[in-house]
């Protein structure tokens, strides 16, 4: 009896891709809900924020001249992701768990590093289309005089730091998995591991939306994006193999 | 496969689950070819020692082979040669049988991989329902689905955990008609509580009990009746 040829992992990195897209084309559990708090988070943000900028003072005591929330808008747009990217994670083995399949996947010869590279690809997809809401509106409600340079500077900060969210949530949602308080444990674990990416995306998508970018600011901040998800994307593949052990 | 041609070979096996003892000392064997039937009353260790064999559950203590690999150390390379079935079929409830067949073939790397879930289909009697969501299949037939999952990669060894469980009269023939076109060499471990339809299907009965092993012997021609006795005593 010989051993069956290793499955191609390309093959099996794209079926469980395409699965996932495929499930949540057909019941959009995931992204609906994504926009939706999304949605609540900005119009919270923007009556807490929006109507305190009148209280604020410069160091002299006297009151500033801010007539926008614009420098505000990375804290905004990155806590809106951040908490956001907190759902995709917590559903992202939902429908292993609830309909059992998550045995027969692990007793497949899928190496558990394509498992959880896969689980990270649809986190990024589920970003990306949340983002292509997102963004525009917090242009239109939140930022003023920036062209469209601003928004491709901060579309392409999103598109780097979705990396290093994506790679976090899958290794700790894996790691989650099978926790009796997974509910709670999760967000506990995911927050603060996103903070230094919450911090250098609100840095990057700050020095952009300044009326001119700031080019300094912004590569500094994006360089510093760029290595976090470089080290998590080795430390995951260094540890997803031990994280389906039991 | 190991020398000696046998697909499981499991020495004092022991799992813990805090200082409860599922398994306490179990050694399990199953040549190619043959089907053992595992007995038990609930929380006896069937399923732990079924999850042990599908590399899915580690072993605090005792060694494990399966299909001539060193479990855990080598678990990778037997996975891919082990099928799975529980009392779940398993599959996606929102995904249509066909494309459920089809991401498992992937996974699996099955050679020519598009027609085999076809024929598979057809195999288990899905094939008019190949374009439909599985969660507009009845319980028996995500069970046959769940079946046709299984036997897509042509497995080495069957590990079957209750698949009876909820079907009807009619679901679990045609799940055991399934079963017993198995191909030659094919290994199987049933784990069940149906005592009779765990002798009709099995050449070896292993009967635990809190843990441990009470018997371990052919099945033979036994009467099911006396056997029933036996089991009854066995696990008083």
């Amino acid at each position: 009896m010989s051993p069956p040829a290793a499955p191609r992992r390309t093959r099996q990195f794209l079926a469980l891709l395409r699965k996932d897209l495929r499930l949540e084309l057909r019941t959009r559990d995931t992204i609906v809900s994504m926009l939706l708090f999304a949605a609540v988070l900005m119009m919270i943000f923007q009556f807490g924020i929006g109507s305190r900028t009148a209280d604020l003072e410069t160091p002299d005591g006297l009151p500033a001249q801010v007539d926008s929330i614009t420098p505000f808008t990375g804290g905004i747009l990155w806590a809106t992701i951040a908490l956001t990217a907190v759902l995709a994670v917590g559903r992202a083995w939902v429908p292993e768990r609830e309909q059992r399949v998550l045995d027969a996947m692990l007793v497949a010869p899928v190496p558990r590093g394509v498992l959880l590279g896969a689980k990270a690809a649809s986190l990024y997809a589920y970003l990306v289309a949340v983002e292509v809401v997102v963004l525009p509106l917090v242009f239109l409600f939140f930022v003023r005089g920036a062209g469209a340079g601003s928004l491709a500077a901060v579309a392409l900060t999103c598109l780097v730091a979705n990396l290093c969210i994506a790679i976090l949530g899958s290794l700790i949602s894996g790691l989650a998995l099978f926790a009796r308080a997974r509910d709670v444990l999760l967000p506990v674990l995911f927050l603060p591991s996103l903070l230094p990416v919450v911090i250098a995306a609100g840095g990057a998508t700050h020095a952009a939306v300044q009326g001119t970018i700031d080019l300094a600011e912004y590569r500094g901040y994006s360089l510093f994006l760029g290595a976090y998800a470089l080290i998590f994307g080795l430390v995951a593949y260094a540890t997803y193999d031990h994280v389906f052990d039991d | 496969m190991s020398a000696g041609g046998r697909l499981v070979s499991g020495r004092g096996l022991v799992r813990r689950f805090g200082e409860r003892a599922a398994l306490a000392g179990v050694d399990v064997d199953l040549a190619a070819g043959e089907r053992l039937v595992v007995l038990g009353p609930n929380g006896a260790g069937k399923s732990t020692l079924l999850r042990m064999v599908a590399t899915l559950l580690r072993p605090d203590a005792g060694t494990l082979e399966v299909c001539g690999h060193r479990v855990p150390d080598r678990a990778a390379r037997a996975r891919g040669r082990i099928g799975l079935l529980g009392h779940e079929p398993m599959v996606y409830r929102d995904l249509t049988a066909l494309q459920n067949l089809e991401f498992f073939a992937s996974l699996h790397g099955v050679a020519g991989d598009g027609d085999r879930p076809m024929t598979a289909l057809d195999e288990v009697g899905l094939l008019a329902r190949a374009h439909d969501p599985v969660r507009t299949f009845s319980r028996g037939m995500a069970q046959r689905l769940g079946l046709a999952r299984v036997l897509l990669a042509d497995p080495d060894l069957l590990l079957l955990d209750e698949p009876h469980a909820g079907l009807d009269a009619q679901g679990a023939r045609l799940l055991d008609a399934a079963l017993a076109r198995g191909r030659a060499g094919r290994g199987v471990i049933l784990v069940t509580h149906e005592v009779e339809r765990g002798l009709a299907l099995a050449d070896r009965v292993m009967v635990l009990r809190a843990g441990r092993p009470a018997l371990d012997e052919p099945v033979g021609d036994r009467d099911p009746a006396a056997f029933r006795a036996r089991y009854d005593e066995l696990v008083r």
